[in-house]
């Protein structure tokens, strides 16, 4: 290189800032196809999960109100909590409308923070996929371990609050079979729960808050455990309790047998039993297809107003003559 | 420098004595401000070091002085961690995120885990970490290099070999030509007999010029080897200023003083001095060069402070949230104050035990202490810490394009663009007033001798194409032939008459005149060899290009300088060899403005030349002996200077020999005089300097640079006022004004040069008034008719700065289109940007070559240095040193423009980019009974800046480009966007945050509602909501890059891609509670149809707006893309002249 200029940057395009590229102005044209576009591709899709949503039929019956006595009506929560009262109650559920099977029965909490900061952590993920790790305890305060300092496995809140309520259904006297089996997710029983963990020292003393375990039956096995544990997002939540396989024709009237342990009476949550079919969207749930049709719908309109822009307000892309020192010339 | 002392304080109006501060002249007057100095205060014992001379032993007893071993490296292998990190940790930044991390280490804040909460901090300590290290691996080699170079020392009666870094303070060091010196030292004898050694200072200041240093008398003969030198020197302390030094030295009884002149500091090199010895003063560390060895100065861009006002409302915003969730998390566990005890998600008690307790439970003004302390956590990230650390490297890539732009290239100097400071590239995009100096940026100050005017005759008649006969005056020394190194165009009836040699008056004058211009100077002639073996040039070193310029045009007319000592100088005078003694010599000072020069002739007459400006050389002129030559010559003078060339004025008077006995008795006592010598060396010189002859006056030209007319005239376009600061006089200002097309025939000029403060304030208000007039008259039209310049002196401004005029300069000032000052002082340039400075609240950029510039680049917002001829004080003291002025035009209006909206666009994206984030967690918040649980995993919050959208707007902000460099090369009144600040304000701001507010609205809304009642878990929507928020800022910036290469794909595409891959991997650890979620999730049709609706609804109202606004409110840079893109090169010079034609619309 010559000497004289040794030092001369040498020329590539990404030095001098030339790499090609592609620069895209939106011209009226573009702006006008897109909106028509969104709008072409939202109103079908939201009409669609509309009907979808319509399609769906759902069973749904508060009953933690009604499920109570009329004696203790005042005082639910000396009912619950009392081992000696008889917690069955039983329900008569009209099906409006051709319930095809499969049937997912879901039990539905409201006012319930399964997503409160002291209750999510309160777990052990080790203790659960392994037998060794039983004494992996400590975010599982305070129900880690009994007073005589064994641990207690499945430990923390979130496994001691197992919900237990159970429902009997029947229809035109016969019982309906509701499948327990497949509720949880395939990935948590093969790895987030252990086969050869065992359920230990679990409600046996101090505060029951909920549903026991039976010990002979691994961890990985017991579906409503690993349903439970799989905390909500939100503090009204539905939970899988089962699956019917049977169709439920329209305008029977379905029995149910209700246990009803949990105790929500506290501070005021409520339960509710649902009976649901679904669809490719997932349940009942209108706004999807609400939200899609008045997005597709306001693209729409904008197009329209666009268009009408360009063409009683129309302007030359690039015309010089509408650069600030041509419209009004620096003094 | 930015710590230097020397930087003066710009609103101090001076003149004289400060002027030595500046630069290379006032090294040259070493001894001045050494006796100024002295006079003020003695050394004392206390702050004083004491050397013993050849004594290292009892010198480093008492004292333990730096060795000579220098570390530049800052750590070791075991230093390392520690420093790096407390280094580090001295940024707010990092604190704020230290301070983070450590509260999510209390057990009761424990929001995120250990190893999540640690991560960006490790991260970011990380990246640092690798970057300080291997910058400093590279500063170790170096000093190992450096350290083990060797030297010779004076041990045991002999000189021996030794490394550098064992040389310690009191030794004797010897130093051959063209080595560098060692260590500070001060000279006690050199080769030359009188004592005088030829340094340069190129790696010290950068000026390749030699500069002459002195040993002292009383120890020049001594030969160290032989003489036992018993001295002791009593010098200051170490410090930084490389131009000053006060010592002196106790030497046989005798009390010596020493200035800069007597010390040669490390880095320099020896040149045409065979061996210099001196004893070492200062070692290692303490040398003045390693004392300076400190980063450019730091100065925080505007942008970053409108940033800053804007992170202090995000601050305000954040404490906001937090005071809302803990406030509704205190109500609601009032609320539920009585069934928190055994409720199944909060259990207060704890059964377990034999006594209930609570559990993790403090009482209710502490758990809402807690909800807002562990709220700051969650929402740490609305505080964009992470901007600051994108923000440098976007700098650095800025700066990569800046240096390595070939249009920025300057072939001449073999200089390219630098970028000394790293934090202020964006305001090269806002800049309003540019305060240029003339010499030496405006022009080449590359000298070229023009015309004379001897006794009253002009010599500007045509100029030979040829050289003289033959290429040029040559002569032959020992058969070889010796010429100039740089040619003059000759003007031939001055040449004829040059050699002519009679003894007519006009004969005799020339004679003098050249003699003159070769003697009087202090130029060292060096003889190099040239490509033809039998010829050598002879190359002028010198500190000033006029007198480097002068000396070549004397050889040209005969008058070759061919050597200089500090005792005689031998000139060949049309092929005769003659030397004259140098009597004694009084340097140039700013206050006497000329310098002199008593020469002994061979035949022992003795006459003194003076050389000077010509205000100061007409009041020592003998006026008497020829009236019509003065009034010749100064009407010589002044059409010179009104086209534009230097003059100075020649002057000559014979001493009588008592005349010459009295000066020479008085210049002896003046200096060796200890105390006050500067000032009695100026009265000596003010005696002398008297009823001068005059010999004639010189003119010569310095060139304009090239394309600076064009520059100007882009700049002005530009709507950037261009102001002239000049030391010349007026006329010359005026008449560079006029070649540089700054100023035109049609301006009215406004002409201010008092002497009075009254007569300031007389001419200001008339002025004022002039000034209304003519553009209120002129009003309708827009081009130069209606516009006003102002010339104003330096004298005028001596009354008019720092008093209550300043105020109507300012207003008359920003009336009009052109100021050009001159005669100014360097203190008044700093002053007049100050003026600009303290009363708009627009940024000023300073350019400037010199050391007279330093006190302006400096206190410019932006300080730019010309890498010129004048050494490299600005390009020291400057953010940005290029090789040309023209290239300013480039920096501007194409790169300044680039990072103004770069980095503007950057701020106000990691806003809405962390905001919509930490706003999409406050939502949920709202549904956890305000427990600051996230929905978002720990280690996806963590990654979202980190890796998730931390590299597209990097990268779109290193290289976006909003417009070609074409286009805003050819419309420099695109600038003006930056100037308005349309990239950033308070606005835009309020717009991003109201956009963000919908977004996370949309975001966060649209999956609750489609999920309500169902039996979704927390991880699934969580990681829609992690996915849908990455999209969304992703697709928003993809909406707002102007200019796609394949690296802007890679990167927004890329992230994108990365987050999948990274949520993917997430959910694939079984002991995350997330397991799974994602892979279920998208097995859903409702999980894309959210995912669809957030991304499209979110980005409507942006997008509509964002369309209108093209549409009907089109900002400049929208039509200029535009155009850019749809019309061909035709039709860009056709709207080039509808600008030209149709500017009245």
């Amino acid at each position: 290189m010559d000497h004289k200029n040794a030092k001369k940057p040498s020329y590539s395009r990404f030095s001098q800032q030339e790499l090609p590229a592609w620069k895209p102005i939106l011209t009226p044209g573009w702006v006008i196809a897109s909106f028509i576009t969104i709008g072409a591709l939202f109103v079908p899709i939201g009409l669609l999960a509309w009907s979808a949503s319509d399609n769906v039929v759902e069973i749904s019956d508060r009953y933690d109100e009604a499920c109570v006595p009329d004696d203790f009506n005042s005082n639910a929560e000396s009912f619950i909590q009392n081992p000696d009262t008889k917690k069955t109650c039983i329900r008569n559920l009209k099906v409006p409308k051709k319930l095809v099977a499969p049937i997912f029965v879901y039990y539905q909490l409201e006012n319930f923070y399964q997503n409160h900061r002291r209750f999510v952590k309160s777990k052990s993920d080790k203790q659960l996929r392994n037998p060794e790790d039983e004494n992996d305890l400590h975010s599982c305060y305070p129900e880690a371990n009994t007073a005589d300092n064994k641990p207690i496995v499945p430990c923390g809140l979130i496994a001691w609050s197992l919900f237990n309520d159970t429902y009997k259904l029947s229809t035109r006297g016969k019982q309906i079979t509701i499948d327990k089996k497949g509720i949880a997710w395939k990935s948590d029983t093969k790895a987030k729960f252990g086969s050869n963990v065992y359920p230990k020292n679990f409600q046996k003393e101090g505060l029951i808050g909920g549903a026991a375990l039976d010990e002979s039956i691994p961890l990985s096995e017991q579906e409503d455990l690993m349903v439970w544990m799989r905390t909500a997002a939100l503090p009204k939540f539905r939970k899988l309790y089962g699956r019917i396989e049977t169709d439920i024709e329209a305008h029977d009237t379905i029995k149910v047998e209700i246990e009803n342990n949990y105790n929500t009476y506290k501070f005021g949550g409520r339960k509710k039993l649902v009976l649901s079919t679904t669809t490719w969207i997932g349940g009942k749930n209108d706004f999807v297809g609400v939200a899609y049709v008045s997005v597709g719908g306001i693209c729409l309109f904008l197009a329209i107003n666009f268009i009408l822009l360009y063409v009683f307000r129309p302007r030359r892309l690039g015309d010089p003559s509408y650069l600030s020192w041509n419209r009004h010339p620096i003094n | 420098m930015s710590s230097n002392p020397q930087i003066p304080n710009p609103h101090l109006q001076s003149s004289s004595s400060q002027s030595l501060n500046f630069g290379s002249k006032g090294l040259r007057h070493g001894s001045d401000s050494e006796g100024f100095s002295m006079s003020r205060r003695d050394l004392n014992d206390d702050d004083a070091r004491l050397v013993y001379v050849n004594d290292p032993l009892t010198t480093n007893e008492t004292f333990e002085f730096s060795g000579n071993s220098i570390r530049t490296g800052k750590y070791s292998v075991i230093t390392f961690l520690p420093r790096n990190l407390f280094e580090q940790f001295h940024r707010v930044a990092y604190m704020y995120f230290l301070i983070i991390a450590i509260l999510n280490q209390l057990p009761q804040l424990a929001v995120f885990g250990r190893g999540a909460s640690i991560l960006p901090l490790a991260s970011v300590l990380f990246v640092t970490a690798v970057k300080d290290a291997y910058e400093d691996w590279r500063r170790h080699k170096s000093d190992k290099i450096e350290n083990n170079r060797m030297a010779s020392v004076l041990v045991d009666h002999r000189f021996q070999h030794k490394k550098w870094k064992d040389i310690q303070v009191g030794e004797v060091v010897k130093v051959s030509a063209n080595e560098t010196i060692p260590c500070d030292i001060v000279l006690l004898s050199t080769s030359d007999p009188t004592g005088v050694a030829y340094v340069q200072t190129i790696n010290l200041d950068g000026e390749s010029n030699l500069k002459t240093r002195y040993a002292k008398q009383e120890t020049l003969s001594r030969v160290p080897e032989k003489d036992f030198i018993n001295g002791l020197i009593r010098s200051e302390k170490p410090n930084r200023n490389i131009y000053g030094f006060q010592a002196n030295m106790e030497i046989d009884g005798k009390r010596v003083s020493l200035g800069p002149s007597n010390i040669i500091l490390r880095g320099c090199v020896i040149k045409n001095t065979d061996w210099t010895v001196g004893v070492v003063v200062y070692a290692g560390r303490e040398t003045k060069a390693m004392l300076n060895n400190s980063g450019a100065p730091s100065k925080r861009s505007r942008l970053e402070t409108h940033m800053n006002q804007e992170i202090m409302l995000l601050s305000f915003f954040l404490v906001t949230l937090c005071v809302i969730v803990s406030a509704c998390a205190g109500v609601w566990l009032r609320r539920h104050q009585d069934e928190l005890d055994i409720m199944q998600f909060y259990r207060r008690k704890d059964y377990s035990e034999g006594q209930v307790e609570n559990y993790n439970y403090y009482g209710l003004g502490m758990e809402i202490f807690f909800s807002f302390l562990m709220s700051v956590i969650v929402f740490q990230i609305m505080i964009p810490i992470s901007l600051y650390i994108s923000m440098e490297l976007v700098r650095v890539g800025q700066a990569y394009f800046m240096i390595r732009d070939d249009k920025m290239f300057d072939a001449a100097s073999n200089t390219r663009f630098q970028c000394r400071a790293l934090n202020i590239n964006e305001d090269l995009g806002q800049i309003k007033y540019v305060f240029s100096d003339k010499t030496g940026t405006l022009t080449e100050n590359k000298m070229e001798f023009q015309f004379a005017s001897i006794s009253g005759v002009d010599y500007s008649g045509e100029k030979t194409e040829f050289y003289g006969e033959q290429g040029g005056y040559s002569i032959q020394v020992n058969g070889e032939i010796w010429r100039p190194k740089i040619k003059v165009q000759v003007d031939p009836k001055l040449l004829k008459l040059s050699k002519t040699r009679d003894d007519s008056i006009s004969s005799k004058e020339i004679y003098d005149f050249f003699l003159a211009l070769a003697a009087c100077n202090t130029i060292v002639p060096i003889v190099v060899n040239a490509s033809n073996p039998n010829e050598k040039l002879v190359d002028y070193q010198g500190e000033s290009p006029d007198e480097q310029a002068l000396v070549y045009a004397a050889a040209a007319y005969g008058f070759m300088l061919i050597e200089r000592t500090s005792g005689h100088i031998v000139i060949d005078i049309q092929g005769e060899r003659q030397r004259f003694n140098v009597l004694g010599m009084h340097e140039f000072d700013s206050d006497r403005k000329r310098m002199s020069v008593i020469l002994g002739y061979p035949d022992s007459t003795v006459k003194v030349f003076v050389k000077g400006a010509d205000t100061s050389m007409f009041k020592i002129i003998d006026e008497s002996l020829n009236v019509d030559v003065v009034r010749a010559t100064e009407a010589h003078l002044h059409s010179y200077s009104s086209i534009g060339l230097r003059t100075l004025v020649v002057g000559m008077r014979a001493l009588s020999v008592s005349e010459f006995d009295t000066w020479q008795t008085s210049y002896e006592i003046a200096s060796t005089a200890l105390m006050g010598r500067a000032g009695l060396l100026r009265k000596v010189a003010i005696n002398l300097e008297n009823n001068l002859n005059l010999l004639g006056a010189s003119a010569i030209e310095d060139r304009l640079q090239k394309g600076v007319p064009e520059a100007i005239e882009s700049l002005r376009k530009a709507n950037i006022k261009v102001w002239v600061l000049t030391g010349d006089k007026q006329e010359t200002a005026i008449s560079i004004g006029y070649s540089s097309k700054l100023l035109t025939s049609k301006m009215s000029q406004i002409i201010i040069n008092n002497n009075s403060k009254m007569s300031c304030k007389k001419s200001l208000e008339d002025a004022l008034i002039t000034s209304r007039n003519v553009i209120n008259v002129t009003h309708a039209s827009e081009d130069d008719a209606s516009s006003v310049a102002l010339i104003i002196d330096g004298t005028s401004l001596v009354y008019i700065l720092d008093s209550e005029l300043e105020e109507q300069l300012f207003e008359l000032a920003s009336k009009c289109a052109v100021v050009l000052c001159c005669r100014v002082a360097p203190l008044q340039k700093a002053g007049i940007v100050a003026l600009i400075k303290k009363r708009t609240d627009d940024m000023s950029l300073a350019i400037g070559d010199g050391a007279n510039d330093v006190s302006m680049i400096q206190m410019a917002d932006v300080g730019v240095g010309i890498s010129g001829q004048e050494g490299r004080q600005a390009v020291m003291a400057s953010d940005f040193a290029m090789g040309q002025f023209r290239f300013l035009v480039p920096l501007l209006l194409v790169h300044g423009h680039w990072n103004y909206q770069r980095m503007a666009y950057m701020i106000l994206y990691n806003f809405y980019r962390n905001a919509l984030f930490v706003l999409v967690l406050f939502w949920y918040v709202l549904y956890t009974g305000f427990t600051l649980t996230t929905a978002i995993t720990e280690w996806s919050s963590v990654l979202y800046s980190i890796i998730y959208t931390a590299i597209p707007t990097i990268v779109i902000g290193i290289l976006d480009k909003d417009l070609g460099r074409k286009s805003l090369m050819t419309y420099p009144q695109l600038y003006g966007s930056g100037q308005r600040k349309e990239s950033y304000n308070a606005k835009l701001f309020w717009v991003t945050m109201v956009d963000t507010l919908w977004q996370s609205v949309v975001a966060f809304f649209i999956p609750v509602l489609a999920y309500w009642k169902s039996d979704i878990d927390g991880s699934s929507l969580g990681d829609l909501w992690t996915l849908a928020v990455v999209f969304m800022v992703n697709i928003h910036l993809a909406m707002d890059v102007i200019r796609w290469t394949w690296i802007s794909h890679a990167s927004v595409w890329g992230s994108i891609i990365a987050t999948c891959i990274c949520v993917i991997i997430i959910d694939a650890l079984p002991m995350l509670p997330g397991y799974w979620a994602i892979f279920n999730l998208a097995g859903s049709g409702l999980f894309w149809i959210c995912l669809l609706g957030v991304l499209i609804a979110s980005m409507i109202p942006r997008f509509v707006v964002k369309m209108f606004m093209q549409h009907c409110k089109p900002c400049d840079l929208q039509i200029a893309r535009e155009a850019e893109k749809f019309r061909n090169s035709m039709e860009i010079t056709r709207s080039g002249e509808i600008e030209m034609n149709l500017p009245h619309r």
